[in-house]
């Protein structure tokens, strides 16, 4: 949340250099001739936003759309900027392969430092920023895979924020459902946007393991992070557990202890409940007792 | 349906079961419990679509929430004033009970209990209950003692801050737990196998027994379904503190119907969360 709660005045004042026609390292790297207002994107969505625009090209050995959504791109958060603010050389027409080389890292990732330099060091040395970047060579997300490339929103928008879930659990599967079983994500789950999403423990841009102090929710922090939301929370406060599976003895074997024991109560009071009831209407048919007069 | 004020009113002998009080207590658990069940349950059920429903027709889950925190300082009230009461009673009528408390199971109820089964399978008599059956102590000391412990988890989980500075936060996931099983469970008695089966569907109250509403039932049907406490009565000579005579009028008639429309919609109710649930557990 701390980090989540800066990225909107870096953003703001990204727009507003752009507006301004100060478009930073980006103008920089581009050429004089290229176009790189607003106004000049037309000449890219002649052909981007058109309708037969659904044709797929090979990236990186995926399938992807050229296709660009007019609208949805024009009221995004970087809705003003000029195309090429991120497809640094590109040029109106076919494009060259000397264009489209390595495009794809350039508009992920590139192109979003050249504006938000702080919010890409603080990435940088995150667990995900250090999968991408360090010696693991690991797969991680970067930038456009939570903030989509065309369709950028305001990390605090209720619309952001209702679909963080899925894009932590496409690779944190088991993390998601035991958050969707705490009352937070149940909460979340049936529509509550007031209610802790993954990035308000977790942080945004420099989610690091628990084991790190550095991280939101080391023990150094968690406190911390809890009082975001619960004023006065505690050591004992911070010790409950999101991430717990009930089911699941060795996820701690407490909670289990009481599932399993409620359970056993549950299907003994139900079954003898069942049995029971059962019984007794077919005794009540078989002596003909439903069939007298009851109470007026 | 209205008699004249000529006209000589029906009256009929009634035996009266249930006092004001209890009428109240029932009244108040009835909507207290409905209301928790179809604001608690869509969150242990989130998955599913009636979840949606169910917390989209209360306002949202925070909207809910509250109406949960209203229905549970209800149970409070009520469960206090129903101990106040006991307690009271208890002391009243010490000398007249002779230490015996109703609602306590005794070694009768397990003769009961296995005298049941031995009419079910048609290897002896029905045996006679007291005023309250085994199954009906059942649900009224599973309810007494599920509200504590249904009520110390959620006031956990409603100042959790609290807990901690006391318990270690686990406290909270065990809470939790227990809370929403000891729901599930609450609600398998009561909507299920003891409650609206002893009140609806057993052949002695089928299709509906009315007396926890209008307090008092025919003398002829009260000997028939409770013999002991009738019998005990007549011994006692206490018979007279419990007969009433109840005019039957058009506001007899309004009433019985008031008391069909409310039933009908608890057993709708009652039904529509059990398939809920069934739907989850098969979905």
């Amino acid at each position: 949340m701390r980090a989540l709660s800066t990225l909107p005045l870096i953003l703001g004042a990204a727009c507003a250099a752009a507006v301004l026609g100060f478009a930073g390292p980006a103008a920089a790297a581009a050429t004089a001739s290229d176009p790189l207002t607003a106004a000049d994107n037309e000449a890219c969505l002649r052909c981007h936003a058109s309708a037969d625009a659904d044709e797929m090209v090979d990236v990186d050995g995926e399938q992807e759309s050229i296709g660009v959504d007019r609208e949805v791109y024009e009221s995004s958060r970087h809705g003003q900027l000029a195309c090429t603010s991120c497809h640094i050389g590109f040029k109106p027409g076919v494009h060259t392969t000397e264009q489209t080389d390595g495009w794809v890292e350039t508009a992920m990732i590139g192109a979003c430092r050249d504006c938000h330099a702080d919010i890409f060091q603080m990435y940088r040395s995150s667990f995900h920023g250090e999968l991408v970047f360090g010696q693991s060579n690991g797969e991680a997300p970067v930038c456009a895979d939570c903030h989509e490339a065309h369709n950028i929103l305001p990390p605090d928008s209720a619309e952001f924020r209702a679909g963080i879930d899925d894009l932590c659990a496409e690779c944190h599967e088991y993390e998601l459902q035991t958050y969707l079983d705490s009352y937070h994500g149940k909460a979340f789950h049936l529509g509550e946007e007031k209610t802790a999403v993954c990035s308000d423990c977790h942080g945004g841009h420099k989610i690091l393991p628990a084991s790190d102090p550095e991280s939101m929710v080391s023990e150094e922090n968690l406190v911390a992070t809890c009082a975001q939301c619960h004023p006065g929370a505690n050591e004992n406060f911070a010790g409950f557990l999101v991430h717990v599976d009930p089911q699941d003895p060795q996820s701690s074997l407490l909670v289990w202890v009481f599932y399993a024991a409620y359970i056993m109560l549950i299907a003994v009071v139900f079954t003898f409940g069942f049995v029971h009831s059962g019984l007794y209407i077919y005794r009540g048919f078989k002596d003909g007792l439903y069939k007298r007069k009851h109470h007026g | 349906m209205a008699d004249g004020p000529e006209k000589k009113v029906r009256t009929r002998m009634e035996y009266r079961r249930f006092n004001v009080f209890h009428r109240w207590m029932h009244f108040l658990v009835f909507v207290s419990f409905t209301v928790l069940v179809f604001t608690g349950m869509p969150l242990k059920y989130k998955d599913t679509q009636w979840a949606q429903w169910s917390m989209d027709l209360f306002g949202g889950v925070t909207a809910a929430g509250v109406y949960h925190r209203i229905a549970a300082i209800v149970t409070v009230f009520y469960w206090t004033a129903e101990m106040v009461f006991m307690v009271v009673m208890v002391l009243r009528t010490r000398g007249k009970m002779r230490g015996r408390i109703p609602l306590m199971f005794n070694k009768k109820d397990l003769h009961d209990i296995v005298g049941m089964f031995a009419w079910f399978f048609g290897r002896g008599p029905k045996p006679q209950f007291d005023r309250y059956a085994y199954w009906e102590k059942f649900d009224y000391l599973s309810l007494v003692a599920g509200t504590v412990i249904i009520g110390v988890t959620g006031f956990m989980m409603w100042f959790p801050i609290k807990t901690t500075e006391v318990l270690p936060g686990i406290f909270l996931n065990v809470a939790l737990v227990i809370h929403s099983n000891e729901a599930l469970l609450a609600m398998g008695v009561i909507f299920i196998f003891v409650h609206f089966f002893s009140a609806h569907l057993k052949p002695e109250s089928f299709p509906l027994d009315k007396v926890i509403f209008t307090g008092s039932l025919p003398v002829e049907h009260y000997m028939e379904e409770r013999p002991l406490e009738y019998a005990r009565r007549v011994r006692e000579g206490t018979l007279g503190d419990v007969l009433v005579e109840k005019r039957i009028t058009w506001k007899t008639y309004a009433a019985d119907t008031l008391w069909w429309v409310i039933t009908v919609f608890a057993g709708f109710l009652a039904l529509l969360m059990t398939a809920f649930i069934i739907w989850s557990v098969f979905d």
